[in-house]
């Protein structure tokens, strides 16, 4: 279920690309950043992690301190958006909710891209090197994801690595795809036959030539990979592998209002309006840069 | 196209091999053991050792993985050691239903992606379009197991239309098993849909400023049958990677959108048996779906090479 | 675009909405325009509304787990089949006076060293066998076998001969006197002996009771139908009973609410809002309790082994805050693990401790300690993790910082039978709702020789040993040594009990006539659906 978001960025077929124009005044993802898109996506995403940041400033209450107060309703003196069934302050768990939530994505996704760009890589240098890691990728993507994270979260105990692990391995094949499909695609271009005429050694080539020109839709992914990592997060947490309780998560707060959804809908609403802006964000940030890239 | 087959196969094989490995590790080192599991909250030492034995527990690590792969090569999976009855028994009920919910996923994809997309690309209703934003956007952003507790508060429990979960197999009695299907294969089918709809919106915006497209416009050819007939066809090849892609996410979801639906399939097996630490389950069940996976992998290519002459048997 | 690619009003766009949404109508149209609806279809009631006793109708039971059949003849996590497929000997009233099933009478020798039971003799298995003394004697000794993993092994091996008098009448022979034999007889479920085998491997189950099996489907349900030839005249009403295993505690609820389900004892403590605020549902208590919520010590990691930190932490909690925000407001916030049905049960000892931060302060400090730092496992399922969030903050007020380890039920079902808990763990225990002496000898985290604890203590064992063995009859020196079994738990408080809780029933309004038995066999003899 986690991983739907990743074809957004599997268009166009390689074929079908178009070289990038030549030199433009600005830099593609500066034009891309700057439309209507793009600035919408870029101001819920800093909203979500701004709050997330200053969560210690913004939030009256201890996040895991407990009242007699359960299920209070929002606007409840001190509790801006009410409590919840401990009693527990639902603003402050939202807002460390987004900074745990932060805290994990900002290691895995990147920990998961440069694994699997490195593997990518290491498959450019050699066919046989290229075969061993095509099934490497093959395998990670074929373990269903929740079904591998029961399984990591009970090898190695609750907490965040397992979580994080978790995230970072769904990402290696989808970083490892998409450039080693990219640098399949530039090797053959005629400035790479240029740059080994030249005389540029193989890896230099690899990595001076072929891999600036590759990595645009890796950029692409991180943002969507982002969201992808918050729904893992909320997913683990549903199936109860999340993070340590009691500190809060955006999926674990939300997957705690689940039974009460019908009572009191007000303790979802806090956490999902939160995950909604920001998956929404980050897809208009790679939908914008999607669109600039392809141009 | 046998050659390619043929060049295909022995790394298809060297995955589940490899994969046989990676599960029985796995699962060794979950702590916990059936044995325990089966013995019952008050049992005592000697009770599990005597499970244990029997169970075939006390055997080297090595002489059970060998056991393991025997009784696939046999073709005989043998009894499961907790959740009862026999391995294939259970793994065969749970691929039914699986692929029953899988299919159904899969058609509302379909059309629901198709109809996202063609809708989004080419309708002028301003409304419309910004409609289709709104829902794939939703479907996209709200986490699956959010929106499969709303499908149920609402269309079983406040509006009860369908049942809020459980299954009726499709051979019984399909006008009652298509009712259970509905909720749980919108659910799953969702974010799937809403991916497919904005990669087709793309496609089709792509494919209809083509000059061909200009020129035929110009020519008078009736932009229906152009849209139908070229445009959308011509953004199909992709769309079949994207969807053999999604069979596997499919899958991979159905953990999640069964238990919330109560649908006995092989992510509940799965959960279940990991649970109770069902090895033979577990295992089998396991190496079934990475076999899928592959399968679905090798087909997926095939077909795009049959659909984009650009691609050789080569 | 439009400048590109000018569309009429009539163009594909219209068109296209309805082929799309063509096929999507396809699907649902199969459903919802056919002949029958899934919804009204699960609604299995009889014709008519009526406060009389119904013939016929199927009642649909959600379980959030499948039972093992291996587990048959022990108490393990899902009981509601016992009483369904098979009989026990004897069933006990609220105040555990034995009631006649299987056995319609009995005699105890004057010594306490053997009993004579009468049987029915019109009862017959599902398979037309007649039932005899041959039965309960194959009944205890499979009970004996240690691969049963029965709990109250312990009391049927004190059953050491057997002499028949005829097919219906049957002695017993102690090895020494038992006050807990018709915890036994309550307990022990008589199976058909020569397909036992097959029961536990899972392939067929054969008794004498009301229902019978019609399909066991592993880890998805148990499908019963009714006994024609039951030995109770014109029962059961039901035409049969479904056992619908849902895992998932939210959708257990919906199937409830939504009437496909009509009966649940596994509702979970946060659910019990959405239950209580619909009107098609009713909760009854059964508050001679099945089960307790504790908080176990290990006694082996310092400072634990001290008595006082113990105590301390038993005055930490806050039990009523526990039932009111955790279990939905059910359940009796006790310090001794008795219910109030328990010949046991006292006020004095369900206060013995109470919500006194102040007082476990005074007690570290007065142990030398300000700040202690100890893990606590627990499961890892949203109400038990509510549970431990909750003791965890209750303690951290006494200076006393809990970390929680969230862990699967088998790896904590190991660690629980293996001597292997951390420092402190929550889980729940049962077997207080029966004859005190039970608790001790046969449920594993209050055993006197061997317990998750590591507590040991000679007096501990002493006065269990003669509660155990001290004969039914003397209620006044039972209700002596009992008292003293309650003191020790409470000055040791190795285990720490939380809150007495019983069986909580979610049912329809229109079933009537659940009861269960004290191990939480489910019986529906006189059940019916208006």
């Amino acid at each position: 279920m986690t991983q739907t978001t990743d074809l957004l960025t599997a268009a166009p077929p390689p074929a079908a690309r178009k070289p990038r124009a030549t030199p433009r005044s600005r830099h593609p993802y500066r034009t891309a950043l700057s439309t209507a898109r793009a600035r919408t996506g870029l101001v819920l995403v800093g909203l979500v992690v701004l709050a997330g940041l200053l969560a210690p400033l913004l939030a009256g209450h201890g996040p895991t301190d407990q009242s007699g107060q359960s299920l209070a309703g929002p606007g409840t003196p001190g509790h801006l958006l009410g409590t919840d069934d401990l009693g527990r302050d639902l603003l402050s768990r939202v807002l460390y909710g987004i900074r745990t939530d932060l805290g994990i994505i900002a290691v895995a996704v990147p920990a998961g891209a440069a694994l699997g760009c490195l593997l990518a890589l290491v498959a450019a240098a050699h066919p046989v090197a290229d075969t061993v890691v095509q099934r490497v990728f093959d395998l990670l993507l074929a373990f269903p994801g929740l079904i591998l994270a029961l399984a990591v979260t009970a090898i190695l105990g609750p907490g965040r690595i397992p979580v994080v692990l978790v995230i970072a391995l769904a990402e290696v094949p989808v970083f490892g795809r998409l450039l080693r499909g990219g640098v399949l695609v530039q090797r053959e271009r005629e400035y790479v036959t240029a740059a080994r005429v030249g005389g540029g050694s193989g890896s230099r080539v690899l990595v001076r030539h072929i891999l600036p020109n590759a990595a645009d839709p890796l950029v692409v992914q991180i943002a969507v990979s982002l969201t992808v990592a918050v729904f893992i997060e909320g997913a683990m947490s549903f199936l109860g592998v999340g993070v340590r309780p009691p500190q809060p998560t955006l999926g674990a707060v939300l997957s705690q209002s689940m039974p009460y959804l019908a009572q009191a809908p007000q303790f979802a609403a806090g956490p999902l309006i939160t995950v909604t802006a920001l998956v929404l964000g980050l897809s208009l940030i790679a939908e914008a840069l999607n669109r600039e890239i392809r141009r | 196209m046998r050659s390619y087959l043929l060049r295909r196969l022995p790394s298809a094989l060297l995955v589940l091999v490899a994969a046989s490995f990676v599960i029985f590790t796995i699962l060794r080192l979950v702590p916990g053991d059936p044995a325990t599991a089966l013995a019952g909250p008050d049992a005592d030492a000697a009770t599990v050792a005597a499970i244990r034995e029997r169970l075939g527990l006390d055997a080297p690590l090595l002489s059970q993985y060998a056991h393991w792969i025997g009784s696939l090569l046999k073709g005989d999976l043998g009894p499961s050691y907790a959740i009862g009855g026999q391995t294939a028994d259970l793994i065969g009920d749970g691929l039914g239903a699986t692929t029953e919910l899988t299919v159904a996923a899969l058609l509302f994809v379909i059309v629901l992606g198709t109809a996202f997309g063609v809708l989004g690309a080419t309708s002028r209703s301003r409304w419309l379009t910004g409609a289709v934003r709104v829902v794939t956007t939703a479907a996209l952003a709200v986490p699956p197991f959010v929106s499969g507790v709303l499908l149920v508060l609402v269309f079983a429990v406040a509006l009860p239309v369908l049942p809020p979960g459980g299954r009726v197999a499709f051979l019984t009695a399909p006008d009652l098993a298509a009712q259970y299907l509905v909720l749980p294969a919108l659910c799953l089918a969702l974010p799937s849909a809403a991916v497919l709809g904005r990669y087709l919106k793309d496609g089709i915006e792509r494919g209809l400023a083509e000059d061909y497209i200009r020129t035929a416009t110009a020519a008078g050819i009736p932009p229906r049958r152009l849209l139908w007939r070229h445009t959308l066809p011509n953004a199909l090849p992709p769309v079949v990677t994207l969807l053999g892609m999604q069979v596997g996410n499919l899958l991979g979801g159905a953990v999640l959108v069964e238990a919330i639906f109560a649908w006995p399939g092989l992510g509940q097996l799965a959960e279940q048996g990991l649970q109770r630490r069902d090895y033979p389950v577990v295992q089998d069940l396991l190496l079934l779906l990475v076999a899928v996976f592959v399968l679905v992998q090798l087909l997926t290519d095939l077909v795009y090479a049959w659909l984009d002459p650009r691609i050789r048997w080569e | 675009m439009t400048e590109l690619y000018p569309l009429t009003p009539s163009g594909p766009s219209r068109r296209s909405t309805l082929r799309a949404a063509g096929g999507g109508a396809l699907l649902l149209g199969l459903g919802l325009a056919g002949c029958r609806s899934a919804v009204s279809d699960t609604s299995s009631a009889p014709q008519g509304a009526s406060a009389e006793p119904r013939r016929g109708g199927v009642l649909n039971v959600a379980v959030n787990a499948d039972f093992t059949p291996a587990l048959l003849f022990a108490q393990s996590g899902q009981s509601l089949q016992q009483r369904l497929i098979y009989n026990t000997l004897t069933r006990y009233d609220d105040r555990l006076h034995p009631k006649p099933e299987l056995a319609t009478s009995w005699t105890y020798a004057k010594d306490g060293r053997s009993i004579t039971l009468r049987l029915r003799d019109d009862v017959t298995f599902h398979n037309g066998r007649k039932f005899t003394a041959d039965d309960v004697i194959f009944a205890v000794k499979n009970l004996q076998n240690p691969l049963r993993a029965a709990q109250l092994r312990s009391t049927a091996a004190t059953v050491t001969g057997f002499e028949k008098r005829g097919d219906h009448e049957l002695v017993l022979k102690l090895a020494h006197p038992v006050n807990n034999l018709f915890d036994l007889f309550e307990f022990m479920i008589i199976a058909d002996r020569e397909s036992v085998e097959d029961a536990v491997a899972g392939k067929k189950f054969i008794g004498t009771g009301p229902f019978q099996l019609k399909k066991w489907s592993p880890g998805s349900g148990l499908s019963l139908i009714r006994n024609d030839a039951y030995w109770q005249p014109g029962r059961p009403y039901l035409d049969g009973v479904e056992l619908r295993v849902i895992a998932q505690a939210d959708a257990l609820i919906s199937s409830l609410r939504s009437g496909q389900s009509q009966l649940t004892f596994d509702a979970p403590g946060k659910s019990l809002g959405a239950v209580k605020s619909d009107a098609r549902l009713t909760i009854s208590d059964y508050d001679t309790g099945a089960g307790a919520v504790y908080l176990g010590v290990n006694t082996t990691v310092a400072p634990l082994n001290d008595r006082t930190v113990r105590q301390a932490l038993a005055w930490a909690v806050d039990r009523d805050r526990l039932v009111a925000q955790t279990l939905g407001g059910y359940g009796l916030a006790s310090a001794a693990p008795w219910p109030k049905s328990s010949p046991a049960y006292s006020e004095a000892n369900r206060t013995h401790y109470t919500h006194d931060p102040a007082k476990a302060r005074e007690l570290l400090k007065s142990a030398g300690h300000s700040r202690l730092e100890f893990p606590m496992l627990h499961i890892a399922l949203p109400g038990e993790t509510a549970i431990a969030e909750s003791i965890q903050y209750d303690l951290k007020q006494v200076g006393v910082h809990v970390t929680l380890q969230p862990t699967d039920g088998a790896t904590a079902q190991k660690k629980l039978i293996s001597q292997g808990m951390p420092a402190l763990w929550s889980l729940g225990h049962g077997f207080a709702q029966v004859q005190p002496s039970t608790l001790a000898v046969s449920a594993y985290p209050f055993n006197e020789a061997k317990n998750t604890s590591k507590f040991r203590s000679a007096a501990y064992t002493k006065v269990v040993r003669e509660a155990w063995t001290e004969p039914e009859t003397d209620t006044a020196a039972a209700n002596a040594l009992h008292q003293k079994i309650s003191r020790i738990l409470l000055d040791e408080a190795f285990l720490i009990d939380l809150v007495v809780r019983g069986q909580l029933q979610v049912s329809a309004a229109g079933l009537h006539g659940v009861t269960l038995n004290k191990f939480s066999y489910l019986n529906l003899d006189n059940a019916y659906l208006v």
